[in-house]
């Protein structure tokens, strides 16, 4: 006697599932992935743990450790930042001025331009900063 | 007549479009985006803000009420109050002391120029988890 097992349906395993988490992914990773340049220098922000949420907008200083500056990931001289600054002030009084200088760059350069800037008309200067990394 | 003819037309072929390509480069894509993409949690504290400026008769109520307390920042970063260095726990106790006393303390600090911006950071967060809401950054300005 012969038995014939029935042959198995066999499913075709649908790929489209796979695309649509795929592109959901990646969607997701260009969202939050930082392709701009913000400095052409390296910048560590300082530590703090009152700092608040990074208001969106803006322009964006960078100081390096060594004093070197950027105005939004392009390196500028000391006398270009004001005369950007004020133009930008002028067209928005109420303009953000991010200031995300390293860690170790000394306050010699970084306070004296916020009193420029605060001397400019500007209302709202912030320092960068990163909250304390998990204790290792 | 009749003829039993019938004519039968091709079903014609469905262009098949490959899904493997779009899929390959997909995930290409994405392990580039995963690789390259940093994720930054930045915060920010005010260094400058609209509220700062005082309006006169505040500042003129300052002037006459308020107690102040400086702190300056040496250019090892270590802070120090009338000239005595002071360890993070001596600075916020005695923060603490002052702020008890008078809630509406100032907290003036002055930093030397040569000092990291990493111990001004420090000092602000030492004297904002203290609890007090009225604190400036000076800075002595050569007279020219």
């Amino acid at each position: 006697m012969r038995i014939f097992r029935p042959a198995r349906r066999h499913h075709p395993e649908t790929i489209i599932a796979l695309i649509d988490v795929v592109f959901f992914l990646l969607v997701f990773f260009m969202l939050i992935g930082r392709m701009d340049a913000t400095a052409p220098f390296d910048v560590t922000p300082p530590t703090a743990l009152t700092g608040a949420d990074m208001p969106a907008g803006g322009i964006t200083l960078s100081v390096a450790a060594d004093g070197t500056m950027a105005l939004d990931g392009e390196e500028v001289f000391l006398q270009d930042i004001d005369q950007r600054i004020q133009s930008q002030l002028e067209a928005d009084p109420d303009i953000l001025i991010r200031i995300n200088a390293h860690r170790d760059a000394v306050l010699r350069d970084i306070l004296p331009r916020i009193a420029q800037f605060e001397a400019m008309g500007a209302r709202d200067v912030v320092l960068v900063v990163t909250p304390p990394g998990p204790a290792r | 007549m009749y003829s039993d003819i019938s004519l039968n037309r091709r079903k014609p072929t469905r262009p098949l479009i490959s899904l493997v390509p779009m899929i390959d480069i997909m995930l290409i894509l994405l392990v580039f985006f995963m690789v390259t993409s940093t994720y930054l949690n930045l915060d920010m504290i005010p260094a400058l803000a609209q509220s700062d400026r005082p309006v006169p008769s505040q500042a003129a109520e300052a002037e006459t009420v308020s107690e102040t307390l400086l702190i300056r920042i040496g250019t090892d970063g270590s802070p120090f109050h009338q000239g005595k260095d002071f360890t993070r726990d001596e600075l916020i106790s005695l923060l603490t002391v002052r702020l008890n006393r008078n809630p509406a303390l100032h907290v003036i600090i002055l930093p030397t120029g040569g000092a990291r911006l990493q111990s001004l950071v420090t000092v602000m967060d030492i004297v904002t988890s203290a609890g007090a809401v009225n604190m400036r950054v000076v800075r002595l300005e050569a007279r020219q």
